[in-house]
């Protein structure tokens, strides 16, 4: 494991910090971008990689990838085959028009990219509604339109829970916490731990009596909660999970620390 | 963009479904204010407030100017609050929109037309010049209860706030430094603040100190203008659905309570601040003396 690294926008990512295997293309992550320069001499024309954004350096050599870990307040820039949850603002002939974060320009959501749609059975979606989805692609240049969708372009289904989400509640959380949030979740036990998140296992198991819940994390700093199977409960177990996630987030809190915030916010909201 | 984004179905739908069940969704009662905390700085008269996630800055000042034509004994009094893009986004610069209109309503009609101030203690010399005091409010972050937080924040300004002394001497004016007199207290005569409410659900359900989000899905607002003695001194009920009058009453005197417990915290600070304040000042003035002697040997 080398030093840890600092880059600003504009930094060019040292060759020896790259992992080195090579049996596989070096797949890059949010904020790092690949700059061709040509040189004149030969054809071996070299790559560079810059960061886009200011963060901290970080490689995975097992999946070969590199990517940049950004500090945790950072507004969202949306980045390819991230999940986000974005809200209809108005609907087109072809397309939904989604607000990702506030006061940015709309993303576009096809009438056609949700599962099993077609001109009769695609859904019809209101303003103000909500809906999981993926990154599709985010052009190129000033003014350039970012697209999502709600199927896997590969297998045509919805993965992952994509699609529209229906009830519950949406908690803003930082950009941070929700990149943490889906670490945790897509990992293993062992990272659980070096990120230091148990708040969403420890809800997990003390809610998992009353019917436990749902949960989707959007990249774009949104967490989507439903516990609608808890029935009575429903309501403050919602909020119960919301302020736990919040805290957690606003107070950069211990794992230790999460166990009692779980213990004692349950206890408020009359859940245990 | 000059709108507040929206609210999604599923978060309003949320919000009215919790309070139903008397759930708010930071956990806190209808009747409870966000914790706040206010910080003065290193000048007499500059607030920092902290309510929730809404934080302000007020500014407090002071200079002799010339009194209006039609007031010769009383001295000018404003107020000034401008909502500027570093707030929220949805502000633009130098483009008012309705809230700060209805903002700075509330706060003239509850603070300057109540006469918290006494301006008639601001004359100096009959209609050839007096004070004129000014309160700045800077909006840093908004979480909603903008109104509310502005009022507290200004009230605490104007308690903290002391202006230089001014003696009029052969038909002159003589505006002592803060170094040479003791500044003064400004005159305060009472103590007034807004308190908002937020009704849900055809009134049934009226809350305090709503946050953006409730605010966003609150049919109307009730705003109460009252002072620690529950003197009324403002009340309005602009837009937004109509609500019973027995809430209205009964809320009254929850505006009453919560006025009470505000002034409470209010006192708190500033007696804090100004102990810190006369030790440092004592400390400050000692030295000096010490100077004074050194020289004059």
């Amino acid at each position: 494991m080398s030093t840890p690294l600092v880059l600003l926008p504009s930094d060019e990512v040292p060759r020896d910090h790259l992992p080195a295997n090579n049996s596989n293309p070096l797949r890059l992550g949010p904020g790092l971008r690949i700059l061709s320069q040509p040189s004149s001499k030969s054809a071996d024309s070299k790559h560079v990689l810059t960061a886009t954004q200011a963060g901290l350096l970080t490689t995975d050599a097992k999946k070969n990838t590199v990517s940049l870990l950004s500090f945790p307040n950072r507004r969202y820039i949306p980045t390819v085959n991230d999940f986000v949850i974005a809200q209809i603002h108005h609907s087109s002939a072809d397309f939904f028009h989604c607000m990702v974060t506030p006061h940015t320009a709309h993303a576009l959501l096809g009438q056609l990219s949700f599962e099993g749609a077609s001109k009769k059975t695609r859904p019809m979606l209101k303003q103000g509604e909500l809906v999981y989805a993926r990154v599709l692609s985010v052009g190129v240049g000033a003014g350039a339109e970012v697209e999502l969708t709600c199927v896997s372009p590969s297998t045509g289904k919805a993965e992952g829970g994509m699609g529209p989400l229906a009830g519950g509640m949406v908690f803003d959380i930082s950009t941070g916490m929700a990149g943490r949030l889906i670490r945790a979740n897509s990992s293993s036990a062992e990272t659980d731990e070096i990120e230091g998140l148990v708040v969403l296992s420890e809800l997990g198991k003390k809610l998992e009596s009353s019917g436990g819940f749902e949960l989707a994390v959007g990249r774009n700093g949104k967490v989507w909660v439903n516990c609608s199977d808890s029935e009575e409960n429903a309501i403050r177990a919602t909020v119960a999970i919301g302020r736990c996630l919040q805290e957690t987030d606003q107070k950069n809190l211990h794992p230790h620390d999460q166990k009692k915030l779980v213990t004692k916010i349950l206890r408020e909201m009359k859940l245990a | 963009m000059s709108k507040e984004a929206q609210l999604s179905i599923a978060e309003r739908d949320f919000i009215l479904e919790a309070l139903r069940e008397d759930v708010r969704l930071d956990g806190r009662q209808p009747d409870q204010f966000r914790p706040m905390d206010i910080t003065f700085g290193e000048e007499y008269g500059h607030v920092k407030l902290q309510l929730g996630k809404t934080s302000l800055i007020v500014r407090i000042s002071a200079e002799v100017t010339k009194p209006r034509e039609e007031r010769p004994f009383d001295g000018l009094f404003n107020i000034n609050m401008e909502l500027s893009s570093m707030g929220s986004p949805a502000w633009e610069n130098g483009r008012s929109n309705d809230l700060e209109a209805s903002a700075t309503n509330t706060l003239d009609r509850v603070i300057r037309h109540s006469n918290a101030l006494d301006t008639e203690s601001l004359c100096i010399i009959k209609g050839v010049s007096c004070w004129s005091i000014r309160a700045d409010v800077h909006v840093i972050d908004y979480d909603g209860n903008l109104t509310d937080a502005a009022c507290i924040a200004i009230m605490t300004g104007l308690q903290h706030f002391r202006r230089p002394d001014a003696v009029v001497k052969d038909g002159r004016v003589i505006v002592y430094g803060v170094e040479e007199r003791v500044p003064v207290a400004l005159n305060i005569t009472h103590k007034p603040l807004s308190i908002t409410f937020n009704t849900f659900n055809d009134s049934k359900h009226v809350i305090v100190d709503a946050t953006l989000k409730e605010e966003q899905a609150s049919e109307g607002d009730l705003v109460i203008g009252i002072n620690s003695a529950g003197e009324l001194c403002y009340m309005s009920k602009i837009e937004g659905s109509p609500i019973n009058p027995m809430v209205i009453v009964n809320k009254t005197s929850v505006a009453w309570d919560k006025v009470k417990e505000l002034n409470l915290i209010i006192d708190k600070v500033l007696r804090t601040d100004l102990a810190k304040r006369a030790k440092v000042g004592m400390a400050d003035e000692s030295r000096a003396e010490n100077d004074r002697l050194v020289a004059t040997e």
